[in-house]
């Protein structure tokens, strides 16, 4: 399969060590509740939806979640992390049906 | 006539009542402008980004257009426009089709996600500039215009319709189900400056004509195929409104 | 299994979930299906969580659609080992999964804040829990009219 499209945004975008930047996951993803009908087939569509999201950064899980179907399709997660050196943040998704997958961003802070 | 006259008149009562009843506050509209910040449809442009890039991107996009790749910006601000290569006044859309022609690729459909993603992104390189669409440029776009103003104007479909009837200056402040109809009609309308845009009701990125598309088939007209000569009047029409407006790509909708 | 044990092995809970079949709930009913009361309940160990403004909910009176709501929580906390947020936990009084986000947190993340966006299925309160390192719980609401859509 091909790779979901996902995008991580940090908050300024220039930052140096010690400041708190904003960090947003943003994921391609259904996030369907298993309640909702296929228009066409009028079939229920099954359940898929992210169940867990961890932010690791340079090796240290600072923030993980447990997700339900309850979020927005294409959802968007917001956070706060401290800067603390350079490296890099990486986000690990699962869902419901076993998918999984990640995406990471450098941490580069100026100074 | 008489019954389609009394249903516009229901409609316009039911519209200022809604207004009383569940028009959001500034602060909910600020929360709402604050999404912005995290648009979904920013990931699409990625996607539209790569396809681009496969066509030759900025260079191949600048060279088709006959202008300099700095001057590309403020160039794609002034769609639709006529383009001499096509012989005709044309979208976005339509010369990247074009250029996928040209390079013997399959264009893609005008109404398919990776058009709308493509396009979006183009759309976001004059990203800041001020819409600077010139309707007196050459008797095409003249002639366009005119058209986009007819097509706008037109009351037609079942309950005899036409954009002007929701979307004219006398509809500033009235609410429909939450939303205040815009006035597309005035100039400094500027909605053209923001699409493509997501749309959370449908969570995916839709163009300014497919949005057209889907507010004729909500008011019951007959929906006009995207790329005709009729709808890219139509945005001929709204994009003269829009003159002046800073371009944001993606725009974020209901 | 303990509900706070549940969170701490959220890895250990998505490698469960990875084996089990798909399902749709309205043959079998959502098996996630939970009242807010059970949910926050589950979270706190029984405890009652207290209104506090330390707790701050930002939502829309009145949201636009129900299918993107944007729900934000920030909580007044200095973040350091010594005193921090633990967890953000966002329900909806109901969905008929109470549960929409569970978020652990640690003095790493500088700010106790956690954004996003869900689903409403209708008028109703959304309710945040947030558990500090003390052990103490609090918790605020705020409720949201959701209305259908207009045209298109």
């Amino acid at each position: 399969m091909e790779a979901r499209k996902s995008l991580i945004k940090i908050k300024p975008k220039r930052y140096k060590n010690g400041d708190i930047v904003k960090v947003s996951f943003m994921i391609m993803h259904p996030m369907y509740t298993g309640a909702s009908k296929d228009k066409k087939t009028k079939k229920i569509i099954p359940a898929k939806y992210i169940n867990s999201l961890k932010f690791i950064y340079n090796g240290k899980e600072i923030t993980n979640m447990k997700v339900w179907e309850s979020v927005s399709t294409n959802p968007v997660f917001t956070i706060y992390m401290k800067i603390n050196g350079k490296g890099k943040l990486t986000v690990k998704y699962t869902d419901n049906t076993g998918e999984s997958g990640e995406r990471s961003k450098k941490i580069k802070p100026k100074g | 006539m008489k019954g389609k006259i009394i249903l516009t008149l229901a409609l316009f009562s039911s519209l200022s009542f809604c207004g009383e009843q569940f028009s959001m506050s500034d602060a909910d509209r600020a929360l709402y402008e604050e999404m912005k910040e995290n648009n979904p449809a920013d990931i699409m442009l990625a996607d539209g980004e790569e396809l681009f890039e496969d066509i030759g991107g900025e260079k191949a996009l600048a060279k088709f257009l006959g202008v300099s790749e700095d001057d590309l910006p403020s160039y794609i601000a002034g769609f639709p426009r006529y383009v001499k290569k096509i012989g005709l006044v044309v979208g976005l859309d339509q010369v990247l089709q074009a250029m996928m022609y040209d390079k013997g690729k399959k264009p893609f459909k005008l109404k398919s996600k990776k058009m709308f993603n493509m396009v979006a992104y183009v759309k976001s390189i004059a990203n800041d500039e001020k819409i600077n669409i010139d309707v007196n440029a050459d008797p095409y776009i003249k002639a366009m215009y005119k058209l986009g103003k007819k097509v706008f104007m037109t009351k037609r479909g079942g309950r005899g319709l036409s954009c002007n009837s929701c979307h004219s200056p006398s509809v500033v402040g009235l609410v429909l189900r939450t939303q205040k109809l815009p006035d597309l009609g005035s100039n400094g309308a500027k909605s053209a400056a923001t699409w493509p845009a997501y749309r959370m009701t449908k969570s995916s990125l839709r163009t300014f004509q497919r949005r057209f598309q889907g507010c004729m088939k909500n008011a019951l007209l007959k929906v006009i195929p995207i790329g005709s000569k009729q709808m890219v009047a139509l945005e001929v029409y709204l994009t003269e409104q829009a003159k002046g407006s800073k371009i944001e790509i993606p725009g974020l909708k209901r | 299994m303990e509900r706070r044990e549940f969170f701490k092995t959220v890895g250990a809970v998505a490698a469960v979930s990875a084996v089990l079949p798909t399902v749709s709930f309205a043959k079998s009913g959502n098996p996630n299906k939970m009242d807010y009361k059970t949910a926050i309940s589950a979270v706190t160990n029984g405890k009652q969580p207290k209104m506090s403004d330390k707790v701050k909910l930002k939502v829309p009176e009145i949201a636009e659609n129900g299918a993107v709501v944007p729900v934000t929580v920030i909580v007044d906390s200095p973040m350091t080992p010594q005193n921090y947020v633990k967890s953000i936990h966002i329900f909806s009084t109901k969905n008929s999964n109470a549960r929409c986000l569970d978020t652990n947190l640690s003095p790493a993340n500088g700010k106790a804040m956690v954004a996003t966006r869900i689903k409403l299925n209708g008028t109703q309160e959304v309710i945040a829990v947030v558990e500090l390192s003390n052990g103490e719980f609090l918790m605020n609401k705020k409720s949201i009219k959701v209305t259908i859509g207009g045209c298109g």
